[in-house]
C-alpha cells in the first residue's frame, strides 16, 4: 500500500500513523497510536484529526499495490499526505484542545516513570535497546524483540515510551486496513492486483532487510537511531500462510540489523479453541528459538491501575472516591486502557459529581458495573468449583418452594449456579463433559460407589444429548445452542448432584481427558489396519474392521505369521503393553489448548 | 495360505453350511436377473462366501480375477471439493468396498461409485448391455444420510448395477433401503454344522481329530465358523498331534475383557472404576469394537454373578448399550454400565455379608 510504504521509509511515520489510527475506533486500535505529547514528537508534520478527508485519502490509497511504488511515487504521495494533514489541521485543532479529548490520548506515559507496567519489565526492555543502539554495533547478537501480554498492557507504550527515553525514532508497521469484498471487485475490475496483507509484509520485510531505512537519509535524521515496531502481524489463515510468515519472520530475525520490536498479543484463555490464537502461540516459540528475546508482559496489578487512575483523577479534579476507583481497577482485569476508558465513561456518566453521589455508591458492592468487562474464570478454575463441590454445611434456607424427598436434597451450593459460572468461562459442552469424566472419580469417596455412578450416568446422559447434535443435515443453530447448554448443564450439575460425599478438598490435578489421546491412537490404529488390510490378507479379504480387530488379528498372532509382525505389535498382550501414550498428561493450567475433533486428528 | 481362505467353498454347490440358502441363490442368478440383495447375519456365519460364490456363478470365473486399488475419488459437493480415498476390489464385473471406512464422509462415496460405476457398463457377450455388482459391506455402520442417498441411487441407477449389500444386522439398515432388496438372512452356523466342517477340513489336511475336539473347538467358537477354524489352525501349529483335552486359546482381548471383569468384582470403589476405565482404554485403541466390549464384559459378568442380580444387570447393560449407540463416546456408557454394576454388586455384597 502506498501509504504503508511511506509510514516505514520516510521518518513522518509518527503522523501519519497517528491519522490513520485516530480514524479507527479508538478502544480497539488505540494501542498502536502514538504519543499525544508534542515533546514526543520527532518531526514537524502537525499531528491532526482530519476526520473526513482522511477516510478518502485512505480507501483511494488501498489501490496502490504497495510494492510498486516507485520512490518518486512515495514521495508524491507523502506529500500529499502531508498537504491532506495540514488542511485537516485548521479544522479539527479545536476539537482537541477542548477537554473532551479522551484520556486515553491525553496521559499517555511519555517518560518511563509514568509507566504503570511493572518496572522490572521496562528495565528489561531498556536493557535490551541500550545494548543495541547506545553501545555497540556487534554483529553477533539478535535485533529482535518480541514483547507478549494481553490487550492493554502497555506493550507498544513501553516501547514508545523507552524509545523516546533513548531519543529514537519509532518506526511502526502497521496491518493494513482490510480489504473489504466489494471493495475488492471494484478494484480488480479498475484493473489494479489484490495483494493480501501478507504479501505486503513479506515486502516490507524484504526491504527491512535489504536497504534497511536507508531512504531516512532523505530527510536528514540520520543521527536519531532507529527502532521498528511491528505492532500487528497480519492475519493468517490456514497452514499455508502460516508458513509464509514464519519463513518470513524467519528472515526477519536473522536478518535485521535495526532494533526491531515485534508485538504480540496474548488472546485470554479461554478462546484457544480457536486456531488462530493458537498459531500465535506458535509463533512466539518458533521466534524465540529463532533467536528473538522474549518480554512477557503481565496483566497490570490492581494497584498501579489505581494508582494511574487517581493520578489522572487528580489532574482532573474529579472527586471519586478510592472504593470507586479500586472497583473500576479490579473490573478492568489489568488493562490499563480498559482502565482509563472506564474511568472518562464513569465521570461522564455521572455529570457533575456532587448529583451522582448517591447513585455512584451501590457500585461499590461489586456487582456489577454499568460497564467494564465481564468476569471471566479460567475452565480450570470452573472445573475445580464443580469438582470440589462446596456446599454450605447446613441448609439454612428452610424449604420454603417445596419439599423434596431426602434421597434428592441437597444442602445449597458455596458458588453461583453452575450455568453462570459455566458462561463465565465459556466452557463448551464437549470439553467440559470429557474434563469432568476424566476427573470426576478422583473427587468422589472412597466408599461410595452410588455417587460415582449417579455422576457417570449423567455424563452419559450429557454425552448422549451431545451426540443428537450431529448428522442433523441443516443446522438449527438455536437449537443447537439450547443443546450444547443443556448438554453443559446436565454434566456438571450431574456431577455436582451425584458426588454426595465429596473429599476434603485437598489439591488435585486436574488431567487432560486422556479420551483425546486414545481416540488419537484409535484413529492411527484403524487406518493402520484398513491399510493393512488390503495387503496383508492375500488381497482377497475386505473384512469389516470390527472383524479384523477381534478375530483375525489374535488368531494371526498365534499362527505367527511373519508378514504379520505390524499387525501383531498392536495388541496388546494380555499383560496390559499398551500404545503409548504421551506423558503430558498431566495438565498445568496453563496449557489448556483444546481442539476440535478434527484439529486434533491434524495436530496432535 | 489360512485355511479359511484355503478351504472357502467356491462356488454354491460346494457350500457345506448353507446349502439350501445356495442352492435357492443359484437358481435365483441362472433363471433371471437379479435384484438388490441384503445379506444380513452375525459374523462368521459365511455371508461373504456366499456372495463370492454368488458372483462366480454370474460371472464365471472371471469375478475372482481382482485387484485392489487405492482409489482417490473427487466428489463436487456444491462449495468445495471433498478428497476422499478408499480401498475397493473390484473385477471387471463388480466392485467391492467398505463405505464406512470414509466415516463421516460416507455418503460421498454411495452416490459417487454408483454414478461412476453406471457410466461405464460392460457390455456382455450378447452384445447386449449387462451390469456391474457394487458390492457394499458393513452397511449397517452407513451413516443414515448415506444410507438415504444409497436408497435414491438404488432406484436410479438400478438399470446399470445391483447392489449386494452386506451386514451384520439388519435393524440399522433403514426400511427403505430393506424393501428394496431381497433380504437373505444367513444364520450362524450350528455347532454341529461348524463340526462337520473341521472334520471336512481334518480330512483333508490328513489331521488325526481325537473324538470331541472338533466339538470342543466348536464349542469355544461362539457359533462362529471362521473364528473356528482360525482357532482349529492355530491349536494346529501350537501341538499336533492333538491331544483331546489339549487347550483352546482364548483370543486376547477376550481374556483381557475377563481379567476386567474379575477386578471388577474383586473391589467396588472409584479408584477402581478409574482402573478399569485404564483398562477400557486399551481394549478401545485397539479398535476392538465397544459393543462387542460391552457385550463381552457382561458375559463374563454373568459368569459369575448370583442369579438374583442377573436381570437387573442385564437390564443395565441393555440400557447403556442403548445410550452408547444414540451417543459419542463410548467410553462414558460403558463406564457408567460398570460404575452401575458396582453399585449394584456393592449393595447386594453389603446385604447379604452385612
Amino acid at each position: 500500500m502506498g501509504k504503508r510504504s511511506i509510514v516505514v521509509l520516510s521518518s513522518s511515520d509518527d503522523d501519519a500513523g497517528e491519522c490513520n489510527d485516530n480514524d479507527d475506533d479508538f478502544s480497539s486500535k488505540s494501542s498502536s497510536s502514538f504519543f499525544n505529547k508534542p515533546k514526543s514528537r520527532t518531526v514537524s508534520v502537525p499531528r491532526t484529526n482530519p476526520k473526513g478527508s482522511k477516510k478518502v485519502r485512505i480507501s483511494s490509497s488501498r489501490s496502490h499495490p504497495g510494492k510498486n511504488v516507485n520512490p518518486f511515487d512515495e514521495m508524491k504521495l507523502f506529500c500529499e499526505d502531508f498537504g491532506e494533514s495540514f488542511t485537516g489541521f485548521k479544522v479539527s485543532a479545536g476539537n482537541r484542545k477542548d477537554n473532551k479529548e479522551l484520556w486515553l490520548d491525553k496521559y499517555k506515559p511519555s517518560s518511563l516513570a509514568e509507566l504503570c507496567v511493572h518496572k522490572k519489565k521496562v528495565e528489561e526492555v531498556k536493557v535490551w535497546f541500550e545494548e543495541r543502539i547506545c553501545i555497540t554495533k556487534d554483529d553477533h547478537c539478535n535485533h529482535v524483540l518480541l514483547i507478549t501480554g494481553q490487550s492493554g498492557v502497555g506493550k507498544s507504550a513501553t516501547v514508545h515510551a523507552i524509545a523516546s527515553h533513548l531519543g529514537a525514532t519509532v518506526c511502526e508497521w502497521n496491518t493494513p486496513t482490510p480489504t473489504l469484498w466489494q471493495e475488492h471487485i471494484h478494484t480488480t475490475n479498475a484493473g489494479l492486483r489484490y495483494m493480501s496483507k501478507l504479501d505486503e509484509f513479506e515486502n516490507f520485510v524484504e526491504r527491512i532487510r535489504k536497504y534497511g531505512l536507508i531512504s531516512s537519509s532523505l530527510t536528514g535524521e540520520q543521527q536519531k537511531p532507529f527502532i521498528i515496531l511491528i505492532d500487528d502481524l497480519p492475519v493468517i489463515n490456514g497452514k499455508i500462510s502460516y508458513g509464509r510468515l514464519q519463513q518470513c519472520l524467519h528472515l526477519l530475525v536473522q536478518s535485521v540489523r535495526i532494533p526491531t520490536v515485534i508485538l504480540i498479543t496474548d488472546y485470554s484463555r479461554e478462546d484457544t479453541a480457536d486456531y488462530t490464537s493458537r498459531c500465535w502461540e506458535d509463533l512466539q516459540t518458533f521466534l524465540q528459538s529463532a533467536g528473538a528475546c522474549k518480554v512477557a508482559f503481565n496483566p497490570i496489578t490492581v494497584n498501579s491501575t489505581s494508582k494511574t487512575l487517581s493520578k489522572i483523577c487528580r489532574e482532573e479534579k474529579l472527586r471519586i472516591t478510592s472504593d470507586q476507583i479500586d472497583v473500576i481497577a479490579k473490573a478492568s482485569g489489568g488493562d490499563i486502557r480498559h482502565a482509563i476508558t472506564s474511568l472518562q465513561y464513569f465521570c461522564l456518566k455521572s455529570g457533575s459529581i456532587r448529583n451522582g453521589f448517591h447513585k455512584i455508591d451501590h457500585l461499590d458492592d461489586g456487582y456489577t458495573l454499568p460497564f467494564g468487562r465481564d468476569e471471566t474464570v479460567s475452565l480450570f478454575h470452573a472445573l475445580g468449583k464443580f469438582l470440589h463441590n462446596k456446599r454450605d454445611t447446613e441448609n439454612c434456607t428452610a424449604s420454603d418452594s417445596f419439599f423434596i424427598k431426602e434421597d434428592f436434597a441437597r444442602l445449597p451450593m458455596k458458588m453461583d449456579t453452575p450455568e453462570r459460572v459455566l458462561s463465565q468461562a465459556h466452557g463448551q459442552a464437549r470439553p467440559i463433559a470429557d474434563f469432568l469424566q476424566e476427573n470426576v472419580l478422583d473427587f468422589v469417596h472412597e466408599e461410595a460407589m452410588d455417587d460415582a455412578w449417579v455422576a457417570t450416568s449423567y455424563l452419559s446422559d450429557a454425552d448422549t444429548l451431545l451426540a443428537s447434535l450431529t448428522g442433523v443435515k441443516y443446522k438449527n443453530y438455536v437449537a443447537e445452542n439450547i443443546i450444547q447448554s443443556t448438554a453443559a448443564s446436565v454434566a456438571v450439575r450431574g456431577v455436582m448432584f451425584g458426588n454426595r460425599h465429596p473429599l476434603s478438598s485437598r489439591w488435585h490435578a486436574i488431567r487432560r481427558p486422556m479420551m483425546w489421546q486414545v481416540e488419537q491412537s484409535l484413529w492411527r490404529n484403524k487406518k493402520e489396519i484398513i491399510g493393512q488390510r488390503t495387503t496383508a490378507y492375500g488381497g482377497l479379504n475386505l473384512s469389516d474392521l470390527s472383524i479384523i480387530a477381534t478375530e483375525w488379528n489374535p488368531f494371526l498372532k498365534w499362527l505367527g505369521f511373519q508378514a504379520f509382525e505390524d499387525s501383531k505389535r498392536h495388541l496388546g498382550s494380555t499383560s496390559g503393553q499398551m500404545v503409548h501414550y504421551d506423558d503430558d498428561r498431566r495438565l498445568v493450567d496453563g496449557d489448556d489448548d483444546f481442539e476440535d475433533e478434527d484439529d486434533e486428528i491434524e495436530n496432535w | 495360505m489360512l485355511w479359511v481362505d484355503k478351504y472357502r467353498p467356491k462356488t454354491l454347490d460346494k457350500v457345506l453350511v448353507h446349502e439350501d440358502v445356495a442352492q435357492n441363490l443359484k437358481k435365483l442368478v441362472t433363471e433371471q436377473d437379479c435384484p438388490h440383495l441384503l445379506f444380513y447375519g452375525p459374523p462368521g456365519s459365511g455371508k461373504k462366501t456366499l456372495i463370492m460364490a454368488l458372483l462366480r456363478q454370474m460371472f464365471g470365473a472371471s469375478a475372482e480375477k481382482v485387484k485392489v486399488e487405492n482409489k482417490n475419488w473427487k466428489v463436487d459437493a456444491g462449495s468445495r471439493t471433498i478428497d476422499l480415498e478408499l480401498t475397493t476390489l473390484s473385477s471387471t464385473h463388480h466392485v467391492e468396498l467398505n463405505p464406512s471406512d470414509a466415516g463421516y464422509q460416507d455418503r460421498y462415496i454411495v452416490q459417487e461409485i454408483i454414478k461412476e460405476m453406471a457410466k461405464n457398463r460392460p457390455i456382455d457377450t450378447k452384445g447386449k448391455k449387462g451390469f456391474k455388482v457394487l458390492v457394499l459391506n458393513e452397511v449397517d455402520k452407513l451413516s443414515r444420510e448415506a444410507q438415504h442417498s444409497l436408497r435414491r441411487t438404488m432406484e436410479k441407477y438400478s438399470a446399470s448395477c445391483r447392489l449386494i449389500l452386506c451386514c451384520d444386522s439388519s435393524s440399522k439398515v433403514t426400511e427403505a433401503v430393506r424393501s428394496r432388496c431381497l433380504n437373505i438372512r444367513i444364520n450362524a452356523p450350528k455347532e454341529n454344522e461348524i463340526v462337520k466342517v473341521l472334520e471336512f477340513i481334518g480330512k483333508k489336511e490328513g489331521l488325526q481329530l481325537p473324538s470331541g475336539f472338533a466339538a470342543r473347538i466348536a464349542e469355544k467358537s461362539a457359533r462362529s465358523l471362521r473364528r473356528a477354524i482360525l482357532s482349529f489352525e492355530t491349536c494346529r501349529v501350537q501341538q499336533y498331534p492333538f491331544t483331546s483335552n489339549q487347550v483352546i486359546s482364548p483370543m486376547d482381548w477376550e481374556e483381557y475383557v475377563s481379567e476386567i471383569a474379575s477386578d471388577i468384582m474383586r473391589e467396588q470403589s472409584p479408584k477402581r472404576l478409574f482402573q478399569v476405565r485404564g483398562k477400557l482404554y486399551e481394549l478401545l485403541v485397539n479398535c476392538i469394537p465397544p459393543e462387542i466390549i460391552l457385550k463381552r464384559l457382561l458375559y463374563e459378568l454373568l459368569k459369575k454373578l448370583d442369579s438374583e442380580l442377573k436381570h437387573e444387570v442385564c437390564h443395565w447393560a441393555a440400557y447403556y448399550e442403548h445410550r452408547m449407540r444414540l451417543g459419542q463416546k463410548a467410553i462414558f456408557h460403558i463406564e457408567a454400565f460398570v460404575a452401575k454394576f458396582m453399585s449394584i454388586y456393592k449393595g447386594f455384597l453389603i446385604a447379604t455379608f452385612g
